[in-house]
């Protein structure tokens, strides 16, 4: 075909116009050839691992944190447990269209406003998100503080939620920025645990309950604001037994995230998990991993956005197991409120810590401290005012098992065995004892300033007579009283776990005492550089001087005693089957005479001695007072000591209360412990004739 | 032919045309345009429902005069038992009003009463809802409680000049709190509706109840509102909780089942409980009242 001018239209007008083609043609090819190569290589050699990729960063897994177990007293009460936490939450993916309107409003402001300059995008996106998160709050808290009620006559109008700062409750820029770094797919919180009293939203609970009603019942069910109710930590009867229980704290990590199969499945995979806890202190932390449970978890598809999209499979957390402590409630509370009496000249609490013990099986009943602190305050997140508020209290120690005193008169009964045992005293021998006894060259003075006169064992043990001891003291040696003063335990430590519980905490509590200190020549020689005199001995014979030990051990001791041995195993965790054998225990090592006369003086102590104002009418019990000096401050104070065992007959129980006296307080054993040791025992009787019925 | 093809053109011309042009539509057009449907289709609703009651007429007119008797006679008792209720209940109400004012305690939320004729049931498993015939001309607001005596039967979700249609307690958009009877602790629990699957009955969820609740021993567990939320009164029954209830994966908290308290395909007639004050739900529910907001702050 040719045209009017005779050539052909189709070929080039010119021969390098044809060369051009080829060339175009030939790059055309070499392009295609490339295309269809590239794309063959991904599909048939790179189509599983591409396939994998994608789907790694089209997935993601979210980890579910498991409820910890409870926690229960040696009746089944119930001391620690997991409440029901209501918090409203948004849905930031179903607000993405609320978030892009409110920025693309701001958008067009900033450059009405600033037509020359660019605006910061970045923070643009963050005020709208801000705009819109605050927006719902402010309609979230219109339909919780507000009451259709009409007020009655004459009363303020009827309101269930604090009164805040407005500031309080708004979206906290740094909080949002967090979540949408760290936890974008998850819900963002707006207001955590509306119904609880102490998170600051609810005046009491039946207005926390008020609010989650109203908000059930009159905010919109469809929308993307949300009511979820979660479980959360939660100690009933406040800060009762906290040193014990402990508290917990937010983790990362949760035990069991994934087990080994799914890990190897999801080894690529984005992991994204809510805030679970642990334990921190108390038997939250020793037995952490028996109350942790195990996580659960949810695979997710993703947008683009980071945003969770489809739920692909899940797998439920799975409860911890719980656990039951030896603790009987009625007599902790007993030994707290008891405790709580004991103030200063202010009026306020005087550090102290008691403890109960069953003589044959050595599990603690009752285990206080004081100060103490709230576990509830802890239950989410500890406010810095509040660990301020117990720290300047030293709230955190546990003075029951980690507080070192020197014993004072109670650790006449070690001085008094082991005088017995090196044949260097006997039950029955009378010595004189005057107002005071010349040790080194110097007066150690008696408590009585007219002195006891013809002392025996018994009376010893009745009056407390420093004088006596002295002479024992020296005559039995400074190796001998540290001798029989480890043979009871004083400086080993105590609670630790059996080796099949031996599970990253090797101890039944948090940090018991290691520090205890027996005192002999070659210690005094370490820590002072100086040979071991007489006066030293007759400190360490009355239970001054270098001598440092926990309350826990002073109520082991006592209950070896009044079981004829020498130690006891104290256990926190309750065991019906325990057999009541004793680590290490052999007998007292003193005759009948003895150990009756060592008994009957602690009777007589009580009946007619130093503990006489706290005796009880009808139950008779044994006891032994101490009130033994310690520095506070640079300057001299008391700390006061009961231990004792009851009944006096057939002993059940043993305890041990010791007071930290201030500078301006005055503290005596009999007078100033005495009463705990009174309420403690009569709670005991009170629960088991409650049992006995 | 080619007409056929032209006016198939035109015919997809316009359903775009109509289509761009709803969306574009501002809202109070749209609005406006529903409402009128909804007015317009009023009148057949009435019809639906005139008709029934016309049919239950001629099935009555068809009994025995002696059933007529007895029933007039059951009646007749009825009516005497429920005169001394209402004398009793006008002496509580008093008692009650005393008390209120000697301890100076707010007045619990006054509720008006009307009374309604269901016109039309949609009680499929989707959508489970009811059409009253009462609307905003009667006084009917959005999120109205509706009970039948001391049952609960749902809420108003959306209302018309003279019709409101009623989300039944099973509807997937009904929630509120209950108190289950046996519970001395007084737990709040979470009551939703669920939508059904195809062929089976919708029901209700009872949720976040306390690991530790056990029903009265031999009885069916009652399950009433809170009044906490403003919305309901308190003590309404709103169903039975099934026997059975799970507990959830974490074993902290049961869910279970709600028989309604009525049964709610065969309800004939509601009462629909209008607060005097408008809640703040209600008030977020109508953006151009936000002086009301401020009011009741």
């Amino acid at each position: 075909m040719k045209d009017f001018d005779g050539q052909n239209p189709s070929a080039p007008s010119d021969p390098i116009s044809a060369w051009r083609l080829r060339v175009i043609f030939f790059f055309f090819c070499a392009g295609f050839v490339y295309v269809a190569v590239g794309l063959s290589y991904r599909q048939l050699v790179q189509s599983v691992s591409l396939t994998e990729k994608s789907d790694n960063q089209g997935q993601r897994v979210v980890i579910l944190p498991p409820s910890r177990g409870k926690i229960f007293d040696r009746n089944g009460y119930v001391l620690v447990d997991n409440r029901v936490r209501w918090s409203v939450k948004a849905d930031l993916l179903a607000l993405q269209p609320e978030f892009r309107k409110e920025y693309l409003a701001l958008l067009k402001k900033e450059k009405d406003r600033f037509p020359d300059r660019r605006p910061d995008y970045d923070q643009l996106q963050q005020t709208a998100r801000l705009n819109v998160l605050n927006a719902w709050l402010t309609k979230i808290w219109f339909v919780i503080d507000s009451t259709n009620q009409k007020a009655a006559k004459g009363t303020a109008k009827v309101k269930s939620t604090p009164d805040l700062h407005p500031e309080e409750r708004m979206v906290h820029p740094d909080t949002l920025r967090k979540h949408l770094n760290e936890r974008r797919a998850l819900l963002f919180p707006l207001i955590l645990d509306l119904a609880f009293p102490n998170s600051g939203h609810a005046v009491t609970s039946e207005e926390g309950n008020r609010s989650v009603a109203r908000f059930i019942e009159q905010f919109p069910v469809q929308g993307p604001i949300t009511l979820e109710a979660d479980m959360v930590r939660s100690y009933p009867n406040g800060k009762l037994a906290s040193h014990v229980l402990g508290y917990v704290r937010d983790t990362d990590i949760l035990k069991g995230q994934l087990d080994d199969e799914l890990a190897e499945k999801f080894a690529n995979l984005q992991k994204l998990g809510y805030t679970g806890k642990k334990g921190a202190d108390g038997i939250e932390a020793t037995y952490n991993e028996v109350l942790s449970g195990h996580s659960g978890w949810e695979h997710w598809t993703k947008t683009s956005s980071g945003y969770n999209k489809e739920r692909l499979e899940a797998k439920p957390p799975k409860q911890g197991a719980d656990v039951a402590l030896s603790l009987d409630t009625k007599i902790q509370k007993s030994a707290e409120e008891a405790l709580a009496k004991i103030v200063d000249s202010q009026g306020k609490a005087l550090p102290a810590a008691a403890v109960m013990l069953d003589v044959n099986t050595g599990e603690i009943l009752a285990l206080a401290s004081q100060p103490s602190f709230d576990p509830n305050e802890m239950a989410d997140r500890v406010t810095q005012a509040y660990f301020d508020q117990v720290n300047s209290e030293g709230g955190w120690l546990n003075r029951s098992t980690q507080g070192l005193y020197a014993p004072g008169s109670t650790f006449k009964l070690i001085t008094a065995t082991a005088g017995m045992r090196a044949n260097k005293i006997d039950w029955d021998d009378i010595l004189d004892c005057g107002p005071s006894y010349m040790v080194g060259g110097r007066a150690f003075p008696e408590h009585d300033p007219v002195g006891y006169g013809q002392v025996d064992l018994e009376k010893m043990l009745a009056v407390s007579c420093n004088v006596w001891n002295y002479q024992v003291g020296l005559r039995t040696g400074p190796e001998n009283l540290a001798k029989e003063a480890r043979r009871f335990g004083l400086d080993a430590p105590l609670l630790q776990k059996p080796a099949e519980h031996n599970n990253h905490s090797t101890t039944e509590l948090p940090n018991p005492a290691t520090r205890m200190v027996v005192p002999d020549r070659a210690y005094k020689q370490r820590i002072a550089g100086e040979p071991w005199t007489d006066g030293d001995t007759a400190n360490t014979s009355i239970g001054q001087g270098y001598l440092l030990t926990t309350p826990l051990h002073m109520a082991c001791l006592i209950a070896s005693i009044a079981r004829g041995e020498t130690r006891t195993t104290p256990s926190i965790i309750h065991d019906p089957g325990r057999d009541g054998r004793h680590a290490g225990a052999e007998p007292i090592g003193l005759n009948t005479q003895q150990l009756n006369a060592l008994r009957e003086g602690m009777l007589r102590c009580v009946e007619e001695g130093t503990a006489k104002s706290v005796r009880i009418p009808g139950l008779p019990y044994a006891a032994k007072t101490g009130t033994s000096e310690y520095f506070k401050k640079g300057e001299k104070a008391h700390l006061a000591w009961i231990i004792g065992y009851a009944p006096a007959d057939n002993p059940v129980v043993a305890f041990c209360v010791l007071v930290e006296g201030q500078l301006d307080t005055s503290t005596w054993g009999g007078k100033t412990a005495g009463p705990v040791a009174r309420d403690m025992i009569l709670a005991w009787r009170s629960a088991a004739d409650e049992k006995d019925k | 032919m080619d007409n056929n093809r032209q006016g198939a053109k035109a015919s997809y011309v316009a359903l775009v045309f109509f289509t761009g042009l709803w969306m574009i539509l501002p809202s109070a057009v749209r609005r406006f345009n529903r409402e009128a449907f909804a007015e317009f289709q009023a009148p057949a609703l009435h019809l639906v429902g005139k008709g029934r009651d016309l049919a239950r007429y001629w099935e009555l007119q068809s009994r025995s005069p002696e059933e007529l008797v007895a029933a007039a006679r059951d009646l007749a008792r009825i009516n005497a038992a429920l005169e001394l209720k209402i004398h009793s209940l006008d002496d509580a109400r008093k008692e009650n009003t005393r008390l209120r004012e000697m301890l100076r305690y707010p007045q619990s939320t006054e509720f008006v009463t009307v009374v309604a004729r269901v016109s039309v049931r949609e009680t499929s498993s989707w959508w489970q809802r009811i059409i009253i015939r009462k609307g905003r001309s009667d006084g009917v607001r959005p999120g109205c409680p509706v009970v039948f005596g001391d049952r609960v039967i749902g809420r108003v979700s959306v209302v018309h000049l003279t019709t409101s249609e009623v989300d039944l307690v099973t509807s997937p958009g009904f929630r509120c709190t209950a108190f289950l009877e046996g519970d001395d602790q007084n737990h709040v629990v979470h009551v939703s509706g669920r939508a059904g699957l195809a062929l089976s009955a919708p029901r209700a969820m009872v949720s976040i109840i306390p690991l530790g609740y056990n029903p009265p021993a031999g009885q069916i567990a009652k399950v009433m509102t809170t009044g906490l939320g403003g919305v309901f009164p308190s003590g309404l029954t709103l169903g039975t909780l099934e026997t059975g209830v799970q507990t959830t994966s974490e074993k902290h908290m049961l869910t279970g089942a709600l028989t309604p308290a009525k049964e709610l395909s065969f309800i004939q007639e509601v009462s629909v409980l209008i607060p005097k004050y408008p809640t703040a739900g209600e008030i977020l529910l109508t953006p151009a009242d936000t002086g009301k907001a401020e009011e009741f702050r």
